[in-house]
């Protein structure tokens, strides 16, 4: 039953993932890529990480591909649509590349080439149940993954919180810094000072409306080297 | 249990659309489709990374979660990557007037 999901679901990823890269129109291949965003999202219930998946359903579908899209909408090519379709004769090459790299992975993944003392990963079949079994011993690990997978978001902050905490505000800095090359690399560097809204707005607001521009300016300025 | 998806098919899954993620980098030439494809090649490393979690013995001392983790890390990283990315290629096109990643050669000799 479980492979028969996998298979549906794998078989709309791979379609989805092709439309992307194929499709001529550029917000259809957006919304092939919103689609195997969620294809990707039900591998991850799959695989029994369902916390993992609703951070891709919010993180990719919510943000990234709308944040796509928008880039989609803002560059229009006004040199005529050519840009958005593929040359022929690219096709046969790059189709070609395509197939020889995924020729090469998974002949490594079908070889179960395996360091010595260590079991062939390749084949492997079964998971740690994440029910409890009563009968048979366990080892450690598989009672721990037990409970971080039945109680997932817990676990993850909390191990968060203390063995990656270091990785943690690592990304947080990454944040913080890509929200401020972003926001400089789309800040309009107009080296012409704005003219006043209207002349007798200008003239006739007095000392009281100067404060605000006159704090306003300097930053302006600097922001644009 | 018997009837379970083998970790091979997780594997095949990630390789196929990696694999279609990079045709997509090699042959689109607008440059929110090349970020587009991008994010399919993150997304197959991502399958990957909990797939081996799920399935794998956990190298001691790393935790009930390193696969998981690893994968909201990656996906905190690709966030980033796209808010960049589309603030350049705004930055490129109001130069250039062209979303088209072989206009953009100034720097070609």
């Amino acid at each position: 039953m479980a492979s028969i999901l996998f298979l549906v679901i794998a078989a709309i990823g791979l379609a989805t993932a092709l439309g992307t890269v194929l499709s001529r129109n550029l917000v259809r291949a957006g919304l092939y890529l919103v689609a195997f965003f969620f294809a990707i999202a039900c591998l991850f219930v799959l695989l029994e990480a369902e916390f993992l998946a609703a951070i891709q359903v919010l993180v990719y579908i919510g943000a990234v591909a709308i944040l796509l899209m928008f880039g989609i909408m803002l560059t229009r090519d006004t040199l005529g649509d050519d840009t958005t379709a593929i040359p022929v004769g690219w096709m046969i090459p790059g189709l070609f590349g395509g197939l020889c790299v995924f020729t090469v992975l998974a002949v490594g993944i079908n070889n179960s080439i395996a360091p010595s003392g260590w079991t062939p990963w390749s084949g492997t079949t079964s998971r740690p149940s994440i029910i409890k079994q009563e009968s048979d011993p366990e080892p450690a690990w598989v009672a721990e993954r037990r409970e971080a997978v039945n109680d997932m978001g817990r676990v993850i902050g909390v191990e968060l919180m203390t063995r990656y905490v270091v990785a943690f505000e690592l990304a947080g800095l990454l944040l913080t810094a890509a929200l401020v090359g972003a926001i400089a690399l789309a800040h309009r560097a107009d080296s012409a000072p704005k003219p006043p809204r209207s002349v007798e707005q200008a003239a006739g607001s007095g000392p009281g409306a100067d404060p605000p521009s006159e704090a306003g300016e300097p930053v302006a300025s600097s922001l644009s080297p | 249990m018997n009837n379970d998806i083998p970790l091979n098919w997780f594997l095949y899954f990630a390789a196929a659309s990696f694999a279609i993620g990079l045709v997509g980098v090699m042959l689109r030439r607008n440059a929110i489709a090349v970020l587009m494809a991008i994010e399919i090649i993150l997304n197959a490393a991502n399958v990957n990374l909990v797939a081996f979690w799920r399935y794998g013995t956990p190298a001691p001392g790393s935790g009930p979660l390193p696969g998981v983790i690893l994968a909201i890390l990656v996906i905190t990283v690709a966030a980033a990557e796209v808010a960049v990315g589309i603030g350049l290629i705004l930055l490129c096109y109001r130069r250039w007037r062209v979303a088209d990643v072989d206009r953009y050669d100034t720097m070609s000799g």
